[in-house]
């Protein structure tokens, strides 16, 4: 149920409303997400216009790490290609959903316009978007989602750009509890999926990749990913039937 | 031999790039025609969230650089502790905060 108060507001006033939202702590937790991202590319041995551009192009931390780990391996460019497409894949799915939750279709925008637009989304603004629909009538979401994505990738940038320089600034002591914020955070916000099959895809992925690693190398991703995600889907389908519950 | 690994950096860059721009792009197209509740939209849903929990797992499990100067147990306890809060309390950033200080904790002292 949207909240009367917010419906009445301008598209500029909710826009200012999610990054405001985004300031409260997402964007300081993405800006050291980054940083930690940073980090890694370093030591993989990307200079710092290719972890810049690597942040501003993919922005989806799995398929950037992904990317620096085979850059440092000196992966060939098509298993480069498939592994980072396979890392970012879920971003099709959190596309369509967005857009369904936003009513883009409604907003008359070009197609090019639109792909802009989705260039910056990643977990953390669909996952806040999502939250917002309880407030927000969805001819707004689109312009909270602006205000909020546009704020977070400005911190993800920014940590970014202070990440590649932190190894620097910081011992390694504290440096790699830094870098260990960008998998936790992720981990956590994923384990808290609404839709339980994907949390259960989450256990399923999780325990079988560090299985398959030792003989599959990077295919450990893919592979994880469609057998894990197969049993929680089929489990979920066919002996727990969640889908069978009230929607969400 | 510098030209060629700053050429291959870039090139590797540019396929990452287009790696995921191919699914927003795919995703901006289906976002009209595909209902996002049906049982195979579902399935892969599920792959993206196991596939993304699979490089994390790796990252955690067998990671490069400074993370690597830790124990797996070590790891374990921060992933422990974060995973424990978030499921009773159902805030990230709390959770987030658990599980770093105790990573924290368990590489200084122990």
């Amino acid at each position: 149920m949207s909240d009367l108060v917010y419906h009445a507001l301008s598209v500029r006033q909710t826009r200012w409303n999610a990054s405001v939202d985004a300031l409260r702590a997402p964007c300081y937790a993405l800006c050291l997400t980054m940083a930690g991202f940073s980090t890694i590319a370093r030591e993989s041995g990307l200079d710092f216009w290719m972890t810049l551009s690597t942040s501003l192009g993919i922005w989806g931390m799995p398929g950037q790490v992904a990317f620096a780990s085979l850059y440092s391996a000196g992966a060939s460019l098509f298993v480069i290609f498939v592994a980072v497409s396979l890392a970012n894949m879920r971003m099709l799915l959190m596309v369509i959903s967005v857009a369904d939750m936003m009513h883009l279709d409604s907003h008359n925008l070009s197609l090019w316009k639109r792909v802009f637009w989705m260039h910056f989304l990643a977990i953390t603004a669909w996952a806040n978007v999502a939250a917002a629909q309880q407030k927000y009538p969805p001819h707004l979401l689109f312009a909270y989602y602006q205000g909020f994505a546009l704020t977070i990738f400005a911190f993800g940038i920014l940590g970014t750009i202070l990440g590649y320089f932190l190894s620097d600034l910081i011992r390694p002591e504290i440096l790699r509890i830094v870098i260990f914020v960008t998998p936790i955070y992720i981990m956590l916000m994923i384990i808290n999926a609404r839709q339980k099959a994907n949390r259960l895809a989450v256990i399923f992925g999780g325990a079988l990749s560090p299985v398959f690693f030792p003989f599959a190398g990077e295919w450990a991703i893919l592979l994880s990913g469609v057998v894990g995600g197969s049993i929680a889907s089929l489990y979920s389908h066919y002996i727990a039937k969640w889908h069978l519950e009230t929607a969400e | 031999m510098e030209l060629t690994a700053d050429i291959y950096g870039w090139v590797g860059v540019g396929c990452a790039i287009l790696g995921t721009m191919i699914w927003r792009f795919a995703g901006v197209l289906l976002a009209a025609r595909i209902p996002a509740d049906s049982p195979l939209m579902g399935w892969v849903n599920t792959m993206a969230y196991a596939m993304v929990s699979a490089v994390l797992m790796i990252i955690l499990a067998h990671p490069i650089g400074v993370l690597a100067t830790t124990t797996i147990e070590q790891r374990l306890v921060g992933l422990a502790v974060g995973l424990v809060v978030v499921f009773f309390t159902k805030r990230l950033m709390l959770a987030l905060l658990c599980g770093v200080c105790s990573f924290a904790l368990a590489v200084t002292f122990f």
